[in-house]
């Protein structure tokens, strides 16, 4: 893979219901690495890879995408992992993941459904999370946990340049979430993928991450960035 | 420390006193004709001219009876194919405010015209045949499933669509993975009810000439054949049964 996108942040102000969550922060993601956000909850991490999604926008301060500011040209380069996961509930396990090429191809090619191709590759990442069994099982009726797995499929089936993941792993035991981080991890060192990534565990944060970006409730000015060194 | 009451003026008292306070006003509508008559005995003597039911007519209105069941099944298949279209117009989740706006006013307007009058419209229009019951009958079920098909849309949480169209994909895709998953089951629901409620409206449509078996209808009650006009009611009764023990099996399918 070329270059993949560069995100820069510059003087980002956020805020919600009045309270400031982000305030003067200017970061560089480092590309073709796994960036972890770890913080307190209510510290602002999901509004902050909102706004890094191009989904929120900054109160002050910017986002670029490859020195750009409008994401809505990137967003088929993305891979986003949502907090609520947003499946969609009466579709199967391999239906939601092949949503995630639809950024990829125009309508007219999806309107009678995906190529043999996307549905082998489909099964194949059902199969690397352990979910080969579910593919045509219906996403209502899957666990939490099986569906957060389907939910992170659905973000890397179209080898996205830059994922933003919000607590992927919230739902998975401890074995799930290692093999979940892992694979991540993956997309970085073998497609030079930039990873965002929101996690609560500090441990597996320092596990896994190349980056670590800590946030503090109301103390903008004690967030620590620290990268690890290889 | 003060303990929060439930509000005594809820939305619901309001509309049960409201209601109540209606169908008081509403109760000169009960007067009769004011001639002193025995109800019951003139109940008794019409109904017993409807036995028993005369089935030989049966070869006749056979064929009366499966155009009845085709002009429904046609009606609602042109009706779901339009009003799809009309509801995603009228989704307040998807479309624009002044497309729903006209779209919720159009099928306003279609509704409240009756199905009877739509079919004499389509008589004027294109004559005493199937065809017009077939038009009349689109017509009026436009009105209520691009309604039900709109409410089945907004139900969706559109939150997923968002999502997807948060990767590249564009409105069409959103829709179709995003809010189409979660409508089909209702649509489908909808439509299957359409058609029961169309089978019965199909029935009655022929007495504005508009073809089917409400030809028969009429013709028997002009001549007073009371027990074959009961052969036809049975006939069309056996239909309507069919269809709703088919329907409501069908539409617990769809519910799992």
């Amino acid at each position: 893979m070329a270059e993949p996108l560069q995100i820069e942040v510059r003087s980002l102000m956020l805020s919600r219901g009045g309270r400031v969550l982000v305030e003067d922060l200017t970061l560089q993601i480092p590309r073709g690495q796994l960036l972890v956000i770890v913080g307190p909850s209510g510290v602002g991490k999901t509004s902050l890879l909102a706004c890094l999604a191009g989904l929120l926008a900054a109160e002050r301060g910017s986002v670029t995408y490859d020195g750009r500011h409008d994401a809505s040209a990137f967003r088929s380069r993305l891979g986003l992992v949502f907090q609520h996961l947003m499946l969609t509930p009466n579709a199967s396990a391999r239906t939601n993941v092949l949503c995630g090429r639809l950024g990829q191809l125009p309508w007219w090619r999806t309107l009678a459904g995906f190529s043999q191709a996307d549905k082998a590759r489909a099964a194949e990442m059902l199969a690397e999370f352990e979910l080969a069994d579910y593919a045509k099982i219906l996403v209502r009726r899957l666990s939490g946990g099986e569906r957060q797995r389907v939910a992170i499929a659905r973000a890397l089936i179209a080898m996205p340049e830059v994922v933003l993941a919000d607590e992927p792993v919230s739902h998975l035991d401890t074995r799930l979430a290692r093999a979940v981080l892992a694979r991540l991890q993956r997309e970085t060192r073998e497609r030079g993928c930039t990873v965002i990534c929101v996690l609560h565990h500090e441990d597996l944060a320092a596990e896994f991450a190349d980056a670590v970006l800590t946030l503090k409730k109301d103390e903008p000015a004690a967030w620590t960035f620290a990268e690890k060194s290889s | 420390m003060s303990r929060d009451h439930p509000p005594r003026l809820t939305a619901f008292r309001v509309t049960l006193v409201v209601f109540a306070l209606a169908a008081i006003f509403s109760l000169p509508a009960l007067r009769g004709s004011g001639r002193s008559l025995d109800h019951g005995a003139n109940l008794a003597r019409f109904l017993d001219r409807f036995w028993p039911p005369d089935f030989s007519v049966l070869p006749q209105i056979f064929p009366a009876l499966l155009e009845t069941f085709q002009m429904a099944v046609l009606a609602t298949t042109f009706s779901a194919a339009v009003s799809l279209v009309i509801a995603v117009a009228a989704a307040e989740n998807i479309s624009p405010r002044p497309i729903v706006l006209t779209a919720r006013f159009a099928l306003n307007v279609i509704r409240s015209i009756p199905s009877l009058i739509w079919a004499l419209l389509a008589v004027a229009a294109f004559g005493a045949n199937s065809l017009a019951g077939v038009i009349g009958l689109s017509i009026y079920s436009v009105g209520y499933l691009g309604k039900f098909f709109s409410d089945a849309f907004e139900s969706a949480e559109t939150g997923v669509a968002e999502a997807l169209r948060a990767t590249g994909a564009d409105a069409i895709q959103g829709f179709q993975y995003g809010i189409w998953p979660h409508a089909r089951p209702l649509v489908w629901s909808q439509t299957l009810w359409m058609l029961e409620y169309n089978v019965r409206s199909a029935a009655i449509v022929g007495y504005v000439g508009a073809g089917g078996i409400g030809t028969w209808l009429h013709t028997y009650q002009e001549y007073y054949q009371w027990d074959k006009f009961a052969a036809v009611l049975v006939c069309i009764l056996a239909v309507v049964l069919v269809l709703d023990f088919a329907g409501s099996r069908i539409r617990r399918q769809f519910a799992q």
